[in-house]
C-alpha cells in the first residue's frame, strides 16, 4: 500500500477478506483509543505509569494476523496491538494497568507489563532484550515437540543492541530454530536516535551475518508486515530456521509518561509522521477506496469505542487492588517458610499500624 | 562412582524418564570438560544433548524459554566464574518469572549447573563459589552436594523441582570423591540441612567441599580438645533450613560457620545473623565465621588463602575458650 492506501503492486494483495480488514483497522483504531484515554488517565494521576503505542499499531496488527493463534508472542513492551488483535478484553488491560483484583498478574508490575496465557502472550518484562534467546529457547522445544508453532520475538531497534539479541541470533540460527525475530525500528530510544544506535546498516542487515535470512518491511504498511511475517512463518515452521524482519516505522508518542520528547525532537517531524504516514489513515484509506468503510460507520465507531474505553475504564478504576498476602505468593512455586514468616510479620504489623497504610483501598 | 559419574547417572535418569528434557551448554556433546555429560549424546541424540555458541548469557536466556515453553532444561555453565553474564537472565529474569507474571508463565523447569570451588591450582576464575550472589535472590534456589551420592540425589531435586535451581558441583570432588551411588533414581530433599554428626559443644557449618573440612576439624576437637561438635551439612543456599541450624545451636551454644568464599558478604553472615536473632540466649561466644580472605581467589597464595583445618580448629579453640 502507498500512502493513500492504495496497492502498489497487485501481486502482492494478500486480498484478505473485507471481515478480516476490517478487523485489522476495528483492532488499530481500538488500541489507539484505549492509548489515548489510558496516557490521560496517568497525566490524571489514575494509574502511575504509560507507554503508548501511537504510529507502530501496523507493526503489532499485520504480525498478529498473520501468525496462529497458538504461536507464542515474546513482546518487549510496545507491542499491545498484538494482544488486542488476539482480542485480549479491555477490561484486562485496564486491569494490568491499574493493578486491581481483576489483574491476572496479581498487580506485581508497573503498568504495560500484560501477559496471557490463553493467547499465548508472555508475560512482559521490563528489561530489553531479555526476551530474544528466551524466545528462542521456548522455539526448540516447540520443534522438539513437532508443535508446528512459531515463536515471535518483538524488540526495538535499541534492544537490538543488547547483548542479549546477539546471543539470541545466533543460537537460533546455530540451532535451527522456527522464531521470527520482529524488529519495530521506530526511530528512537527514548531520546536516542538511530544515528547513534548503530551505524550500519539498521538491523535487519545484521541477521546474514549470523546466517538468518532477514527482510526490511514497510511497518507502516499494514499488508506488507502481514505478507513477510506470512512468508516468514511457513518459512520458519517448514524450514526450522530463524528469519528476521525489520518493520521500519516511527513512535509518534513519546517514549511513556516519564518522557516528553520535545526535548530531543522537533514537533514538525512528530506531525510529519503523524499526518503523512500512520498506519491506520492509509488503512483507512484502503477501506473508504474498496468501499469497505465510510465515514457515517467511522464516526460511529468513533463513539462505540470510545464508549467501550470508558466503560472499561471506569469499571477499572471503581475496583479494589489485590489483598496484600498477594505480595508473598509466587516466589517459589511453593511458599518458603521463612516467607510465611514475613507474611505473618506484615500482618501483626498491619494490625497494630494498619491506619498508615491504604488498606481502604485493598481487598480484604 | 565418582562425583562426575554421579552427575551422569542423575542425567542419564532425568533423559531417560522425561522426554522433554534436554542438555546444552559449551562442549557438553562430546561428554564435557569434566566429563559430566559423556556417553548422553550417543544415548539420547544430538537434539537432546547438544552443544550452544559460547555465550553464557544466551545459554542461560535459552534454557529459561524451553522452561518457559514446558520442556525440562538442563543447562551447563562451564565454571561458575563465568556464570556472570548469565546474572541478568538468572536474577531478572528467571528467579521472576512466576512472580512477575501472577503464575501464568514460570520457569522451574530450568536447572543450571557449573562446577564450582577451588582445585588447588585455579586461581580467579576457575576456583569461584559465587553462592552468595545468588543467595540474595528470592526466586531460585542454590544447591552444593558435598559427596557423589548427595550429588546425585540433589541433583535430581533440583531438575524436578518446580522452581529454577542452580546446582553448583565442587570440581575438586569431581574425581576424588567416590562412593557406592545407586544407578537408579533417588532424590534428596532441598532446603534440608543434613546432621552428620551429633555434638553437644560447637555446632559447625559448611556445604560442598568444605563440609570434608570440618568434619576433620570435629575429629581433632574431640582428639586434642575433648570437645564434642555437631557438624552440619547446609546443602541448599537458599531456602536455607534455618530450623536445623538452630535447634543445633540452642543446644551447643556455639556456631562456627565456614566458606571458600571472602568472608565479607559471604553466605556465612547470613547465617550468623539469622542465628544470633533466633537463638541470643543460647550463645556462649561469637559466632566464628572461617573463610576466604576478602581478595580474588590467588593462585600460587592458595595455600594461604584457603580455609583450612588449622584455620578452623584455631578459631574453634578461641570460641571454647572464649
Amino acid at each position: 500500500m502507498d500512502r493513500q492506501g492504495q496497492i502498489i503492486n497487485p501481486s502482492e494483495d494478500p486480498h484478505l477478506p473485507q471481515e478480516e480488514v476490517l478487523k485489522f483497522y476495528r483492532s488499530m483504531t481500538l488500541l489507539n483509543t484505549m492509548d489515548r484515554i489510558l496516557y490521560e488517565s496517568q497525566r490524571q494521576g489514575r494509574i502511575s505509569f504509560y507507554m503508548t503505542n501511537y504510529g507502530e499499531e501496523g507493526t503489532h496488527v499485520g504480525s498478529a494476523a498473520a501468525l496462529d493463534s497458538t504461536d507464542l508472542v515474546f513482546g518487549q513492551y510496545r507491542e499491545a496491538g498484538v494482544l488486542m488483535y488476539r482480542e485480549y478484553p479491555l477490561e484486562l488491560f485496564m486491569a494490568q494497568c491499574y493493578g486491581n483484583m481483576s489483574d491476572p498478574g496479581k498487580g506485581r508490575q508497573m503498568p504495560v507489563h500484560y501477559g496471557c496465557k490463553e493467547r499465548h502472550f508472555v508475560t512482559i518484562s521490563s528489561p530489553l532484550a531479555t526476551q530474544i534467546p528466551q524466545a528462542v529457547g521456548a522455539a526448540y522445544a516447540a520443534k522438539r515437540a513437532n508443535a508446528n508453532q512459531v515463536v515471535i520475538c518483538y524488540f526495538g531497534e535499541g534492544a537490538a543492541s543488547e547483548g542479549d539479541a546477539h546471543a539470541g541470533f545466533n543460537f537460533a540460527a546455530t540451532l535451527e530454530c522456527p522464531i521470527i525475530f520482529f524488529c519495530r525500528n521506530n526511530g528512537y530510544a527514548i531520546s536516542t536516535p538511530t544515528s547513534e544506535q548503530y551505524r550500519g546498516d539498521g538491523i535487519a542487515a545484521r541477521g546474514p551475518g549470523y546466517g538468518i535470512m532477514s527482510i526490511r518491511v514497510d511497518g507502516n504498511d499494514v499488508f506488507a508486515v502481514y505478507n513477510a511475517t506470512k512468508e516468514a512463518r511457513r518459512r520458519a515452521v517448514a524450514e526450522n530456521q530463524p528469519f528476521l524482519i525489520e518493520a521500519m516505522t516511527y513512535r509518534i508518542g513519546h517514549h511513556s509518561t516519564s518522557d516528553d520528547s520535545s526535548a530531543y525532537r522537533s514537533v514538525d517531524e512528530v506531525n510529519y509522521w503523524d499526518k503523512q504516514d500512520h498506519p491506520i489513515s492509509r488503512l483507512r484509506h484502503h477501506l473508504l477506496s474498496r468501499g469497505w468503510w465510510d465515514e457515517e460507520q467511522e464516526r460511529a465507531w468513533r463513539k462505540q469505542s470510545r464508549k467501550k474505553v470508558m466503560e472499561a475504564f471506569e469499571q477499572a478504576e471503581r475496583k479494589l487492588k489485590p489483598n496484600p498476602n498477594l505480595l508473598f505468593s509466587d516466589v517459589y512455586q511453593e511458599m518458603p517458610a521463612r516467607l510465611r514468616k514475613q507474611q505473618e510479620a506484615l500482618a501483626r504489623h498491619l494490625q497494630a499500624y494498619g491506619e498508615h497504610y491504604p488498606l481502604d483501598h485493598f481487598d480484604k | 562412582m565418582n562425583l562426575f559419574q554421579a552427575v551422569t547417572s542423575a542425567l542419564d535418569n532425568s533423559l531417560a524418564t522425561d522426554p522433554t528434557a534436554v542438555i546444552f551448554g559449551e562442549d557438553v556433546a562430546f561428554g564435557g570438560v569434566f566429563r559430566c555429560t559423556v556417553g548422553l549424546r550417543d544415548k539420547y541424540g544430538k537434539d537432546r544433548v547438544f552443544n550452544t555458541p559460547l555465550c553464557e548469557q544466551g545459554i542461560v536466556g535459552f534454557g529459561i524459554g524451553i522452561a518457559v515453553a514446558g520442556a525440562t532444561a538442563i543447562a551447563e555453565i562451564q565454571f561458575a566464574d563465568y556464570i556472570f553474564p548469565a546474572f541478568d537472565q538468572i536474577v531478572n529474569e528467571a528467579a521472576k518469572y512466576r512472580y512477575r507474571s501472577g503464575d501464568l508463565f514460570n520457569c522451574g523447569r530450568l536447572t543450571i549447573r557449573a562446577p564450582w570451588g577451588c582445585v588447588g591450582h585455579g586461581a580467579l576464575y576457575h576456583s569461584q563459589c559465587p553462592e552468595a550472589f545468588f543467595a540474595h535472590c528470592p526466586g531460585i534456589k542454590v544447591v552444593i552436594p558435598r559427596s557423589p551420592f548427595q550429588a546425585k540425589g540433589l541433583l535430581l531435586s533440583c531438575i524436578q523441582d518446580k522452581n529454577p535451581c542452580i546446582f553448583f558441583e565442587p570440581k575438586i570432588l569431581y574425581r576424588a570423591a567416590v562412593e557406592q551411588v545407586p544407578v537408579e533414581p533417588y532424590n534428596i530433599p532441598l532446603s534440608q540441612a543434613e546432621v552428620l554428626q551429633e555434638g553437644s559443644d560447637v555446632t559447625l557449618v559448611a556445604w560442598g567441599t568444605q563440609v570434608h573440612v570440618i568434619r576433620e576439624v570435629a575429629s581433632m576437637a574431640r582428639e586434642k580438645l575433648g570437645v564434642s561438635c555437631e557438624v552440619i551439612d547446609l546443602r541448599t543456599i537458599i531456602p536455607w533450613d534455618v530450623d536445623t541450624v538452630c535447634k543445633s545451636v540452642v543446644k551447643t551454644g556455639r556456631l562456627l560457620i565456614s566458606h571458600e568464599a571472602p568472608l565479607t558478604g559471604g553466605f556465612a553472615s547470613e547465617i550468623s545473623s539469622t542465628v544470633q536473632e533466633e537463638c541470643f540466649l543460647n550463645l556462649e561466644a561469637p559466632i566464628s565465621r572461617v573463610c576466604g580472605y576478602d581478595t580474588p581467589f590467588p593462585h600460587i597464595f592458595e595455600p594461604f588463602y584457603i580455609p583450612d583445618k588449622w584455620k578452623c580448629y584455631d578459631a574453634l579453640r578461641k570460641m571454647i575458650n572464649y
